[in-house]
């Protein structure tokens, strides 16, 4: 098990589950859900899209935005769907590992 | 994913990609607060190397690179390349050869389907109570048993019956030469009879006319034949005009009706009919003396003669094939068997795969090549060992470039990949030079192979398959020796090398330094000992060659030419042919240059023979001969004309030989040789009586011994008839001609002579006896002739790289050199000092390569005659060419050390 390989990948995909989205806007969506625990480098995340868009695992398409400006959005297409179930199973062992490894908070001697 | 990343490789794609983002980006920089997104133009960047072939791009570089860097060094890239290339020819030639024996399918459409019936006994399956081996196809299996693909002509019905197995069925059967004329020439031909399913079976299209059908292969159909293209060239021209044309087979009409392809060959590599007539045209073709003979081998289940292929009909396996038909084939041989001796070895069907033909040609190469393959890779790691070892030499020259590399913050993967392509590209570079040799390697082997036979006929060549092993083999041969120096060129501390500038560079005596030292040795050990390796097997082959020319024949093979006429193929018989042999005899010993004539059934040492029983007076039955199994008594038997013995030159040791007053009517004579005597305990032979079966024969003459049928084999007992005393007059004749000078100037003369004495009489084998008794160990002078060109390739390029390693440490050891020499050492003591070392490198590379040769050259024994696979003599002989190339290699550099100036030399640190 590879756990932290893709991490990001995953993340951007399970946030096009719920719908279209361009670019800024999965940045937005990752932040707010993990109520801005995780801060994701647009830097990081903009090479990321074109990657998974490359592998077929989204499609993009310009579309009109919020602000009726043009903008393009990334959607979800079944082969990355497929791929989102299996990282998420994937997840859910790794998951599991680690946490019966940390169990509760330590209370070591300090 | 491949594809959509192929496509940004466009220009115009890339471009409309990289428009796309810009814009994409600056939709979403209105969309964030200002700053939020951080650096978009890095962002930018990332995401282009998503679709870009980054790794493409810097191969490009590499690849510029190393261009630049193998221009800026050209001794060094052309004593490389030349290595290299001599290597990989080596290796390419040999594929090719290997490629075309025993790898290459038949040049037929879906060859995979093809298969070839074969039988195997326990024994010697006597059910076959007769058989016709034009193919060598039955043989000793290394298993055990025996193994055949003659089959009865009944096998073929049988075989043609199960059409849901087989799409057909077909079989062939290769004659004797034919005599063929057209346009007014007569020609010795190699034919083919085959069945009218054959073409059909193979499936290939003619190149003009039409081929065979059912139709024609029945007794009494006009008579037809389809040429080769080659054939139909030489004496037609174009294809389609040979079509139609009439031509004489054994001086019978039959009508050219088709042209096979250029490519066609047959089923069997190496051998090409240059005819094809329907397998029915036997009974045309047979002499009326043995027409009965073959109109029965049609009926007889127990002939065993034609050879059968089919073509399995789609989605059928092997194994389904093998177990409908091999039921079948038994009950066949089953009824067929008529007593309890032949029932108890019955012969299995095998349907084996067919795609590469008849396997005869393969089992007598497949050793030789497989051989010559491994000398040609042990060529091309000797030449990489050379090449890493300057390579690593020039690391150190290199190493300061290096170092300004990896302290510019370039990963020392990406350094050693960069290497890496330098060597590769050197070595594709050596490979392309190396398809040049092998082009002419090609040619000059197929010489070699043919050794004379015009008819030889291999098609090795420049195909897609050995030019895709060359390739491959290239860029193996790149990472083998580039991957050690490249590892060994980076793994160095930056700052030393940076500071240390070029002076003192060679002399450091850091560990980094003495691995170099190290690893450049063994790469040194290695090229002696595997060059002492090929010097080994180049001796043994050498050893063997001069073993078979050392064979005391028994005769003189010097000044003889020799050749055969079939006469009663064009329609002699009787006391006719008798009169044509000796009236030609006669006419030839007339011809100037030509000191005697003599003729005999068969040539002596290579045109095989018969063994017969021979009895002496008192009726014992010989005991104690050669040859196993329960016949002892078998007397080599060979019919001669007059002056035999004295055109040979075998020695007569008493009594006379043969004259032209032994013939029809006169007592029947015969000639003995020693060893005969010997065995049949006489004292004086001549006047003695011996009998052949039941016809008794007065003794007249004693001669010497000599080979008989196989070059290798001790001379056995023989016996000796004059062919004018024959019951039948023979067939064919072979004449030997004892000639003033180089006998093969006489050839013109002979051809004349049997002009005028009937222009429809073909010629074969005309060669000199030399020639003949070479072509039989042809194999030997091959591999002979090859291998001594491969250990004196491979002794060159180890002793290039004994001389560099040499060089290069003496260089190393200059001041130390010079030190010694202030002290007041004798310049003859450096030049131990230095030869000292080249003993050292020697010994261990024998101390490996000696056990090697000899575990090694067990599996060559098959292929030596007359020694030992440990033969002292080629291995102490290649230990002293071992040391003596390598002590020339190293003087030259041990005397220029010897020649240092001290105070220079001390200067120089």
């Amino acid at each position: 098990m590879e756990p932290l390989h893709g991490l990001l990948d995953m993340l951007v995909l399970r946030t096009l589950v719920l719908g279209p989205l361009h670019g800024y806007g999965v940045a937005k969506s990752i932040r707010s859900i993990s109520n801005e625990a995780l801060e994701i480098e647009f830097g990081s995340l903009y090479p990321a899209l074109k990657r998974l868009e490359l592998k077929g695992w989204i499609a993009s398409k310009w579309e009109t935005s919020e602000h009726n400006r043009p903008a393009k959005f990334y959607r979800l297409t079944s082969a990355g769907k497929k791929k989102l179930r299996q990282e998420h199973s994937e997840w859910l062992k790794f998951a599991s590992a680690i946490t019966r490894i940390m169990g509760a908070a330590p209370e070591g001697q300090e | 994913m491949l594809w959509r990343k192929l496509r940004y490789l466009l220009p115009s794609r890339r471009r409309a990609e990289e428009i796309e983002i810009y814009e994409e980006l600056k939709s979403l920089k209105e969309l964030a607060q200002p700053g939020e997104l951080g650096n978009l133009t890095l962002a930018a960047e990332d995401a282009r190397a998503a679709f870009t072939w980054i790794w493409l791009e810097r191969l490009g570089q590499d690849l510029r690179y190393a261009l630049r860097s193998m221009v800026h060094n050209k001794t060094f890239t052309a004593l490389a390349m030349l290595s290299l290339a001599l290597g990989i020819g080596a290796n390419t030639a040999t594929y090719s050869f290997m490629e075309s024996i025993l790898l290459r399918t038949l040049p037929v459409p879906d060859p995979k389907s093809l298969v070839v019936m074969k039988w195997r006994a326990k024994n010697f399956a006597s059910v076959a109570t007769s058989m016709s081996m034009s193919t060598g196809g039955t043989h000793t299996d290394p298993g055990g048993g025996t193994v055949g693909t003659e089959l009865p002509y009944s096998t073929l019905k049988l075989f043609q019956s199960n059409k849901d197995i087989l799409s057909s069925a077909f079989c062939y059967f290769v004659s004797d030469n034919l005599s063929v004329t057209a346009s007014e020439n007569t020609d010795a031909l190699t034919g083919q009879y085959v069945s009218g399913d054959y073409f059909r079976g193979m499936g290939v299209r003619p190149a003009a006319g039409r081929f065979i059908l059912p139709a024609d292969d029945e007794a009494g159909t006009a008579a037809v034949a389809v040429l080769s293209l080659r054939f139909s060239a030489q004496r037609f021209g174009d294809p389609s005009l040979a079509v139609g044309q009439l031509i004489r087979i054994n001086d019978k009409p039959f009508t050219v009706i088709g042209v096979a392809p250029p490519e066609f060959f047959g089923a069997e590599p190496g051998y090409v009919p240059d005819i094809y007539v329907p397998l029915h045209a036997t009974l045309l073709l047979s002499p009326a003396t043995a027409l009965t003979g073959m109109a029965q081998r049609y009926q007889d289940r127990n002939f065993y003669w034609i050879e059968v292929m089919g073509r399995l009909n789609p989605g059928v396996s092997l194994a389904q094939a093998q177990a409908v038909l091999a039921p079948q084939f038994h009950r066949f041989v089953e009824e067929s068997a008529s007593n309890e001796r032949e029932r108890s070895d019955l012969p299995e069907l095998m349907v084996t795969e067919g795609a590469t033909g008849l396997d005869s040609l393969r089992r007598h190469y497949a050793k030789p090549v497989v051989v010559l393959m491994g000398m040609a890779g042990l060529i091309l790691l000797v030449a990489c060992a050379n090449i890493a070892n300057l390579l690593l030499a020039r690391a150190a020259a290199r190493r300061r470039e290096i170092a300004v590399r990896l302290s510019m913050g370039a990963s020392r993967l990406r350094v050693i990949r960069q290497l890496l392509t330098e060597s590769v590209l050197l070595a594709l570079l050596g490979g392309a030079l190396g398809v040049a040799v092998a082009a002419w390697g090609i040619r000059a082997l197929t010489l070699l192979l043919a050794n004379g036979r015009d008819n030889f006929t291999l098609h090795a060549g420049l195909n897609w398959t050995v030019l895709n092993f060359t390739i491959v083999l290239s860029v193996l041969t790149g990472l083998v020796f580039g991957l050690a120096p490249a590892i060994h060129g980076t793994g160095f501390d930056v700052m030393p090398a940076l500071k240390q500038m070029r002076t003192t560079m060679l002399a450091g005596k850091s560990r980094r330094t003495r691995n170099s030292l190290t690893l450049g040795r063994s790469l040194v050990v290695a090229q002696i000992a595997f060059s002492f390796l090929l010097l080994v097997a180049a001796g043994l082959f050498l050893r063997t060659l001069s073993n078979l020319h050392a064979i005391n024949l028994g005769f003189n093979r010097e000044g003889v030419l020799l050749f055969t006429i079939k006469p009663q193929t064009i329609g002699y018989s009787g006391p006719a042919l008798n009169r044509l042999y000796t009236d030609l005899q006669q006419r030839l010993s007339k011809a100037p240059g030509v000191r005697s004539v003599s003729l005999s059934i068969r040539s002596l040492p290579t045109g095989g023979g018969s063994l017969v029983p021979v009895v002496a007076p008192g009726a014992q039955l010989l005991s104690g001969l050669p040859s196993g199994g329960p016949q002892t008594n078998r007397v080599g038997f060979l019919a001669v004309g007059p002056v035999f013995f004295e055109t040979m030159q075998i020695p007569v040791i008493a009594g006379r030989e043969f004259n032209e007053h032994d013939m029809t009517g006169s007592p029947l004579v015969a000639v003995v040789n020693e060893r005969l005597v010997k065995i049949l305990g006489m004292d004086a032979p001549v006047g003695h009586t011996v009998a052949i079966g039941k016809t008794s024969y007065q003794i007249v003459g004693v001669v010497r011994d000599a080979v008989f049928m196989a070059i290798r084999d001790d001379p056995r007992p023989m016996i000796y008839v004059t062919y004018l005393q024959n019951v039948r007059p023979p067939a064919q004749m072979t004449y030997e001609l004892r000639t003033l000078g180089n006998p093969i100037r006489q050839a013109n003369t002979v051809r004349q002579i049997v002009r005028q004495v009937d222009s429809r009489l073909a010629i074969s084998d005309l060669g000199t006896l030399t020639a003949h008794i070479d072509q039989a160990i042809s194999q030997e002078i091959t591999l002979a002739r090859l291998c001594t060109v491969f250990a004196v390739l491979a002794l060159l390029i180890a002793c290039v790289g004994l001389y560099g390693t040499v060089a290069y440490n003496v260089e190393r050891r200059t001041s130390e050199i010079g030190i010694r020499l202030a002290l007041g050492a004798q310049r003859i003591a450096i030049v131990w000092v230095v030869l000292r070392e080249v003993f050292a490198l020697a010994l261990v590379a024998l101390a490996i390569g000696v056990p090697m040769a000899l575990a090694g050259s067990s599996y060559l024994k098959s292929l030596l005659f007359g020694i030992e696979p440990t033969d002292p003599i080629a291995i102490s002989v290649a230990l002293a060419i071992l040391f003596t190339s390598g002590l020339i290699a190293g003087y030259l550099p041990a005397r220029r050390a010897s020649r240092i100036d001290p105070m220079t030399a001390i200067r120089h640190e």
